[in-house]
């Protein structure tokens, strides 16, 4: 699409959203939403549970009016579009699960081209190229003809991916798309759409609870905080501690150094490794679990080292505490004993 | 790799089913005018159809004044109610609507019942046949149509399958309570004609009503054609289907208008026809297994003017003098479908 690198492709500014309350039922807004991407990026919209993410992305979907503000494609207010111009500008894939009965995955796809085909919705020849093509993408061409009902959680997935790209928009928002996957498909989904990010330069904007991969493989995070919103790159986010501000509640805190969340724990001691990687830094995290501080000056509480049987070529951990020595040779082993 | 080339691969099915389909319609047509309590030779009743003056005279009388009209008001209201079930079902996505649970027929026959037995009591109930055809299939399209839209409305606020039903029986409940309200202050022969209407008929049609009942089905099933791409579109949802550019009160409005013609003209010739709109379409979808309704909305035509066809002809007892109430035959024909339905999918899984 247009645009050069530094032309905004998104720019949401000062935006308001929600529903006002009626009917004796109380109204949920959310203030000052100000965001922007440029064209092919892939963005994260995060931030806690029930703060609005799904609503922004409604509304950004155009399938909800903003209360004030504004949100522009290409220097263009949302509201300006009409269905059929938007339909072509943005693609969205919700969080509801498409179970419909007799449905081919070829068919589902074949819904992406919906803004592109007559009355009677019939495909052309281009038509039918792109939703194999776009099947292809999500590598899902061999399920072609399989019904939709048959599908694993993570196949449907993929399928409503394909749709949105045989859709052929700029844009594709995504509401959690790996919400209900495991870590294999969770990590498979964002490397799909990484990918497509990149090769088709689309605009990629999704909702994720998913930080760990969302650190590693998006372009920009939009965070969405009670009364403010911030906006950057995943490691400014990180280096400025912003999102340690996810958690109010203070029992889960960001590290900065290992890319992680963890919990506050109650503080075991202090504890050294010694030994070779990757060992090495399993133990810490371990340790670090069970609440030990690690430590590489002094006299640690507890003192671990890391050797290998020669023998038999396993590992074997050696710790010592209060003048007393166990060896052994797993971790779980090792916290069973001290 | 053309993975949507499906012309010639899994449409074959559908022409298949089609044709068979058509067969059937031409058999069960003829076998619906041959039954019913006069037997009639076939020699003299193929006479009769195809060469009028050389066949006796009350065989051609019956044929053509009495079964011939009959036999087409049966098509016709299979299709129309089908057709109405489907489309509710799929913008619903519930697997259980049709315009007899939802409360468009009791709208109908409350529209029905008020012209009837409450605004012209001046008049005979004579407006039944001839001249009060097209009044009464305006006052029920209106009744349909008001229903259909508290029923939207309401959906739009209450988005569940289990609810969206009880509200139908509610409004169903609520329109027969008004009836027999109106009942109870109508003349003895008013009230009888209009309890025989109430237990559905299809023999009661006369030319002049098919005058109006075959255009606003036509009117209703072209509508339904013209709207296929939005209704495969509701399949996915709402958010999906307006993601994908589809105008989504217009389109259901538009929808709705087409369904409550087609349900309300039914009710209004024919009395309140039960369980055929929500069985049809399945029978429809488990035959052809696709959710494409440009090949669905002519399936359930044919699926329909075929069951209905048949439940004539059960109606008619071959065999006996007396004839059932249709209403009784759909009922025990549909309900079958409908339980059998609940118990594959188990749960009110989207259809």
């Amino acid at each position: 699409m247009t645009g050069s690198p530094t032309s905004k492709a998104i720019e949401i500014c000062g935006l308001k959203v929600g529903y006002s309350p009626a009917n004796g039922e109380s109204g949920f807004v959310r203030e000052a939403i100000s965001f922007s991407a440029c064209g092919g990026e892939m963005i994260a919209l995060i931030g806690p549970n029930g703060i609005g993410k799904s609503t922004l992305l409604r509304t950004m979907a155009g399938f909800q009016k903003g209360l004030d503000g504004q949100i522009l494609y290409y220097r263009k207010p949302v509201d300006r579009f009409s269905p059929s111009e938007l339909s072509r500008m943005l693609s969205f894939v919700s969080t509801e699960s498409v179970q419909v009965s007799n449905l081919r995955v070829a068919d589902l796809v074949a819904y992406g081209r919906f803004p592109y085909t007559g009355w009677l919705g019939r495909l052309s020849e281009t038509d039918r190229l792109m939703v194999s093509d776009a099947l292809e993408k999500v590598g899902l061409l061999k399920f072609a003809r399989r019904m939709v009902t048959q599908l694993s959680d993570g196949e449907r997935q993929r399928a409503l991916i394909a749709r949105a790209l045989a859709q052929d928009t700029p844009f594709i928002l995504l509401d959690e798309p790996t919400a209900f996957l495991d870590v294999k498909n969770k990590y498979e989904i964002f490397h799909l759409l990484h990918q497509l990010a990149r090769e088709n330069n689309k605009t990629i904007i999704l909702s994720t609870h998913d930080l760990n991969i969302a650190l590693r493989e998006m372009d920009k995070f939009w965070i969405m905080l009670d009364y403010e919103s911030i906006e950057g790159a995943p490691e400014d986010a990180v280096l400025n501690g912003w999102l340690d501000r996810l958690f109010s509640s203070g029992n889960v805190a960001f590290d900065t150094n290992s890319g992680d969340f963890y919990f506050r724990k109650e503080h075991a001691g202090t504890a050294s490794v010694q030994g070779d990687e990757p060992a090495y830094s399993w133990t810490i995290r371990a340790l670090e679990r069970r609440g030990f501080y690690f430590t590489t000056r002094g006299k640690a509480d507890l003192q671990i080292t890391i050797s290998k049987d020669t023998r038999e070529g396993s590992l074997i951990w050696t710790a010592e505490r209060n003048g007393q020595t166990v060896r052994v040779n797993t971790i779980y082993e090792l916290f069973n004993r001290i | 790799m053309n993975v949507t080339g499906n012309k010639y691969r899994y449409h074959r099915r559908s022409w298949v089913l089609f044709a068979v389909l058509i067969m059937l319609l031409l058999l069960l047509f003829l076998a619906d005018l041959f039954t019913g309590s006069v037997m009639i030779p076939f020699k003299d009743g193929i006479r009769a159809l195809f060469m009028p003056s050389s066949a006796p005279e009350t065989t051609r009388i019956i044929l053509q004044d009495f079964r011939l009209p009959k036999a087409i008001t049966a098509m016709v209201t299979g299709i129309a109610l089908s057709v109405s079930g489907l489309q509710m079902q799929t913008v619903f996505r519930n697997p259980l609507a049709g315009p007899y649970v939802l409360g468009i027929s009791a709208g109908a026959s409350l529209g029905v019942a008020l012209f009837a037995l409450g605004f012209s009591s001046a008049l005979t109930w004579g407006f039944m046949s001839g001249t009060g055809a097209w009044s009464l299939a305006l006052v029920a399209w209106s009744g349909a149509f008001l229903v259909m839209l508290l029923v939207l409305f309401v959906s739009a606020r209450v988005n569940d399958n289990m609810t969206i039903l009880i509200l139908g029986i509610l409004f169903s409940s609520a329109a027969s309570s008004v009836v027999s309200i109106l009942q109870y202050f109508s003349s003895e022969a008013m009230l009888k004609s209009f309890i025989v209407w109430t237990m559905g008929s299809l023999g009661g049609v006369t030319f002049s009503q098919l005058a109006v009942l075959v255009p606003a089905t036509v009117a209703g099933v072209l509508i339904a054609f013209y709207k296929t791409k939005d209704l495969n579109a509701f399949l996915l949802g709402e958010n999906y289907a307006r993601s994908l550019g589809v105008n989504i009160i217009r389109s259901r409005l538009v929808i709705f208008f087409g369904a409550s013609l087609l349900a309300g003209t039914i009710t209004a010739f024919c009395g309140p026809i039960g369980f055929i709109g929500i069985a049809v379409p399945h029978l429809a979808r488990v035959m052809f297994k696709t959710a494409n309704h440009l090949v669905l909305v002519p399936a359930v035509i044919l699926t329909g003017a075929n069951v209905m066809l048949l439940s004539d002809i059960i109606a008619q007892l071959p065999g006996f003098q007396a004839t059932l109430p249709i209403n009784s035959v759909t009922a025990l024909l549909g309900i079958p479908v409908v339980v059998w339905m609940i118990v594959k999918n188990r749960k009110f899984a989207a259809i």
